[in-house]
């Protein structure tokens, strides 16, 4: 990466940084405290983001799979990776502060509602995602199995999304917020795309940079034999 | 149209034939389907089996770890002596091809199903009598979304010389909506005596449908020889 998009790099982290601290001043010190679930009720501001997030991820996996399969460009295998494992680490977060927020208002860190149920389902697609690609030798096949695979996946997202409203379900299916609550909800939606964006990009620059690794050593391997060499004709 | 229903007869055929004359995928299927509930049912204990309602998920049990060999032997049968070349290189459609190893694979589910789920009904005390037909509907639904999308990745995964377990990791996550959904209306039709519900009926239809549609337009291009 050149100095120039390094320094680009660290503003955007710092503005991120920036921002989070200024959403958790929000959270904390502005926002009033829930009645009915005190302190814990904060883990909202997290966990919607992220889970929103989660979404995209799985959808720019899904957008690159779609462009793999179109183009057969390995670009688009890349991105799909990247944003796949963030994905995961997204998805891993909102389960978490989901069985949070589960522990308090249901007394249970897990039940087997539809939409935890989904959601649980949504980041075990995407951790098989991960795991197989290393298992398929070729990368061209490896690319394609996973655009195939991608798509596949990304059904479970509309259902994660509706399964509050196809299947009886305690999970709120929307919530009443003070204007304060909405406002911080909203600001809390900046820093975590900030940061979700973030991570896609640097990660898909570092897959850029082992494809590119992998594609000299496979030229390396694949030079011709200089002539006079040992294995020619004497 | 008759044209594309005869190839279909003829590659089905051909996988089903292969199999009436080894026997080897069936046998070993039935007999690894009836271990598992077996084994689930000794696991259980005895107040769980005695529920009723342990049945349809041991049944899934079964019929995941079942189906995903029937995947795994249909396509390896043209792995043999260059056999899928040969396939492919007769004049018919990708489609045709996939159309007739998904019903390869049914045929073999439910004939694994056929052996497996009256074993779970007589030793999970499973009152089958109570909806018959629908418990056949549910099931014929989830079959046809987990064969549609098995043997998509069985091809994929045969292609790229993975091991055996591997087809399992991939199906089985994208399977889960399905088991779901069908172990959910079990539970409703059979635990608390309800008719099948639309929604239920509306999603499993839903992801046969997408699963076959997308199945069908991809093997083409994860297919090879």
């Amino acid at each position: 990466m050149c100095a120039m998009n390094r320094k680009i790099m660290a503003v955007y982290w710092l503005v991120t940084a920036a921002l989070f601290a200024a959403a958790v001043g929000m959270v904390f010190i502005w926002t009033p405290v829930e009645s009915t679930m005190g302190i814990v009720q904060k883990v909202f501001y997290l966990h919607l983001p992220v889970a929103i997030n989660t979404f995209v991820a799985c959808m720019i996996t899904f957008i690159a799979g779609v462009g793999y399969l179109w183009q057969r460009r390995q670009v688009w295998d890349d991105l799909a990776v990247s944003s796949a494992k963030i994905a995961v680490l997204l998805c891993s977060v909102v389960l978490l502060t989901g069985m949070i927020w589960g522990h308090s208002a249901w007394g249970v860190w897990w039940t087997w509602s539809p939409r935890l149920t989904f959601s649980l389902v949504l980041w075990l697609l995407y951790v098989a995602y991960l795991v197989i690609r290393p298992s398929i030798e070729s990368r061209q096949r490896r690319a394609l199995v996973s655009a195939v695979y991608a798509g596949v996946a990304f059904l479970d997202v509309p259902l994660v999304y509706l399964s509050v409203k196809l299947m009886p379900e305690i999970h709120p299916s929307s919530i009443t917020l003070a204007s304060e609550m909405k406002l911080t909800l909203l600001v809390c939606f900046v820093p975590v795309t900030l940061l979700s964006a973030g991570l896609i990009v640097c990660r898909f620059i570092m897959q850029r940079e082992e494809t590119r690794a992998m594609d000299s050593e496979d030229d390396t391997q694949t030079d011709p034999v200089p002539v006079g060499s040992a294995g020619g004709l004497t | 149209m008759t044209r594309v229903l005869q190839q279909i007869a003829l590659v089905s055929g051909k996988d089903l034939r292969i199999e009436a004359r080894s026997r080897q995928t069936l046998g070993l299927v039935v007999v690894l389907g009836v271990l598992i509930v077996v084994v689930l049912g000794l696991g259980l204990g005895p107040q769980q089996v005695a529920s009723g309602m342990a049945a349809t998920a041991v049944l899934w049990v079964a019929y995941l770890f079942g189906g995903v060999l029937c995947f795994e032997k249909t396509m390896a049968v043209e792995r043999h002596d260059g056999a899928l070349a040969g396939l492919m290189l007769a004049p018919i459609d990708r489609g045709v091809i996939y159309v007739g190893k998904l019903i390869s694979n049914l045929a073999l589910m439910v004939a694994l199903a056929l052996v497996v789920t009256p074993v779970a009904v007589v030793m999970f005390h499973f009152d089958l009598s109570a909806a018959p037909l629908g418990f056949a509907a549910i099931m014929a639904g989830g079959f046809i979304g987990f064969a549609a999308i098995g043997t998509l990745f069985a091809a994929a995964v045969s292609s790229s010389k993975l091991q055996g377990g591997l087809l399992a990791m991939v199906v089985f996550p994208v399977s889960l909506p399905l088991v779901i959904t069908s172990t959910q209306m079990m539970m409703r039709l059979f635990g608390e005596g309800e008719p099948l519900g639309m929604t239920g009926v509306s999603v499993l239809v839903a992801f046969d449908a997408i699963y076959l549609v997308v199945s069908w337009l991809v093997f083409e291009l994860i297919l090879e020889p």
